[in-house]
């Protein structure tokens, strides 16, 4: 398309709004309305997907290896057992280690384990992740019956993040279907609007045809209104929801009540729900004025 | 060239408009197409532009089969074929230029030629210096050359035009007749359905008479024929 043909369209589509403002401003407010509802969704399954993902890690299996053990013995099992398809990673924690890790999580409360340097009573271990999180039971017995002369006691983490990750794929499903209901609402209330145009503009659009105006030429403008429809209708609910999320993420940095709490950044989600926001805008505008066109370009 | 062999159009309402039309028109001919009321001419015209379609038959527009075009190239038969009509189609709210600057925008012509192309048209109307005026501001034998402006501003090889006289009086009609003539004098194949019988009679030319959908006389420099 030439430069000049699409600013003629564009002139036109911003023309048609302006004229029907009405109308389009109906428009506008269902897209918003869809929008919003679809922000507040993904701003939530972004949020629940990243802490599924942050217990994920936490998953892990604690293998304590028995007391007699060898350091070359310790070496094969380890080697042994980063082999396994089902384990991600392999990470030895000494009993020494093990003891000082304990120190930094108790805090202020640490003199009580001073002086056990010299007699630990923790034994060394093996840090395993399951390649995948809704095996780790299996994986722990299985080294359970591996190993049984090294391994003294196999513990895995419960099944936090199985509901967790359960929670958020439902949270996606629920955004997909309730987010298309509203998509096609507002989708069927742009079209209604673009219809009011073509009404409008019917003697043009039949002039057009007979000068020989291709399809394209003539569809071009409605498509050009329904996305920017789309791109008004996201400006309120990105900046509702951004703004709201700010202010949420402040809240809880500023109260350590919280701190187990751990959302995603401000900045994590900024430019996803903004892109993700106006692009189904943008999409739902388009949809919209191919339906009111679509029949009334055929001949 | 257009050609037309047996070609019927029954409307959808069951109307038979067309009962087996044969005829051929050559590149460069003025034709009137005349018939009473209701005869068909105005379904023969829109066959030639393609806004129907023939029940049966073949219609070839320079060698095209209009019938087989696909919908979406419809547009690109329709930039070679300027279409007149008795009321003028103008949009209201452009002004004469713009109108007639419309018709290359929608095939997107360059700006430039646009310019240039359609000063000289508007030229050759005799509109140029009414070329800021809306619709509303020019008479209806105005309006009528812009419309015939537009129809020819992008030098198609057809100008067809239903009843273009139709809302003029003598004078204005006559002012109309020249520039078709004078449209036709260029190459421009021009064919015209009308009432016309003073036109018909004086500025003789092909006459096509249509009665009951079919082809009842085809005479060069023929008479109207009917006592409107
Ligand atoms: N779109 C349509 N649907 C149904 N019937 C139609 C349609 N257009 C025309 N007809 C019918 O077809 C017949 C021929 O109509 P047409 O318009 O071709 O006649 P015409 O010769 O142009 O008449 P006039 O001189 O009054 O303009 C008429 O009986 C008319 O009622
Ligand atoms: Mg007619």
């Amino acid at each position: 398309m030439k430069i000049d043909t699409f600013f003629r369209h564009f002139r036109e589509a911003v023309k048609s709004l302006a004229r029907n403002n009405w109308m389009t401003f109906a428009a506008v407010s269902a897209v918003s309305v869809t929008l919003l509802i679809f922000g507040l969704f993904l701003v939530f399954a972004f949020n629940l997907s990243f802490m599924a993902s942050e217990l994920d890690k936490q998953v892990s299996i604690r293998v304590s290896l028995s007391p007699q053990i060898t350091a070359d013995q310790i070496d094969n099992i380890r080697s042994q057992i980063e082999q396994d398809s089902k384990v991600k990673s392999v990470e030895f924690i000494s009993k020494e280690e093990g003891l000082q890790m304990m120190k930094q999580q108790w805090g202020d409360d640490k003199e009580f384990l001073e002086g056990l340097e010299k007699d630990n009573p923790l034994p060394d271990t093996l840090q395993i992740q399951p390649s995948n999180p809704q095996e780790t039971e299996a994986l722990a017995k299985d080294l359970q019956q591996s190993y049984p002369n090294y391994i003294e006691h196999v513990d895995h983490g419960e099944g936090v993040s199985d509901r967790l990750l359960n929670l958020s794929a439902w949270v996606r499903n629920m955004v997909l279907v309730f987010g298309l209901g509203l998509a096609v609402l507002a989708a069927f209330l742009i079209s209604n609007t673009i219809k009011l145009t073509i009404f409008a503009r019917r003697r043009e659009i039949e002039i057009m045809r007979l000068v020989g105006a291709s399809n394209w030429f003539i569809r071009w403008p409605f498509f050009i209104e329904g996305g920017v429809i789309g791109v008004l209708g996201a400006i309120v609910p990105v900046t509702v929801v951004l703004l709201g999320y700010n202010a949420v993420v402040g809240i809880l940095d500023a109260d350590k009540a919280y701190s187990f709490f751990k959302l995603l950044g401000f900045w994590d989600i900024a430019f996803k729900v903004t892109g993700l926001t106006t692009l189904l805008g943008i999409l739902i505008g388009i949809w919209g004025s191919l339906i009111s066109i679509r029949r009334f370009l055929r001949t | 060239m257009i050609e037309m062999h047996d070609v019927y159009k029954v409307y959808s309402n069951g109307v038979k408009a067309l009962n087996g039309i044969n005829t051929k028109i050559d590149q460069g001919e003025f034709v009137y197409v005349v018939g009473p009321s209701g005869a068909g001419k105005s379904t023969f015209i829109k066959l030639m532009y393609r806004e129907e379609k023939p029940t049966h038959g073949v219609i070839l527009i320079n060698g095209v089969n209009v019938k087989r075009v696909r919908d979406w190239k419809i547009p690109y038969l329709r930039r070679n074929i300027g279409v007149v009509f008795q009321d003028y189609k103008l949009l209201p709210n452009m002004t004469a230029y713009e109108n007639v600057a419309f018709a290359m925008e929608a095939v997107e012509a360059p700006k430039r030629k646009i310019r240039r192309r359609v000063q000289e048209v508007l030229e050759l109307v005799g509109l140029y210096d009414r070329m800021n005026a809306l619709p509303s501001q020019l008479s209806g034998g105005e309006q009528q050359r812009v419309s015939i402006a537009r129809a020819m501003v992008n030098n198609p090889n057809f100008v067809i035009a239903d009843e273009p006289t139709g809302n003029l009086d003598p004078e204005n009609s006559w002012d109309i007749m020249y520039l078709l003539e004078e449209i036709n004098s260029r190459g421009t194949t021009v064919v015209m359905a009308t009432h016309n019988k003073e036109i018909v009679n004086t500025m003789r030319k092909r006459v096509i008479a249509v009665e009951q959908g079919v082809i009842v006389r085809d005479e060069q420099g023929g008479e109207y024929g009917y006592e409107d």
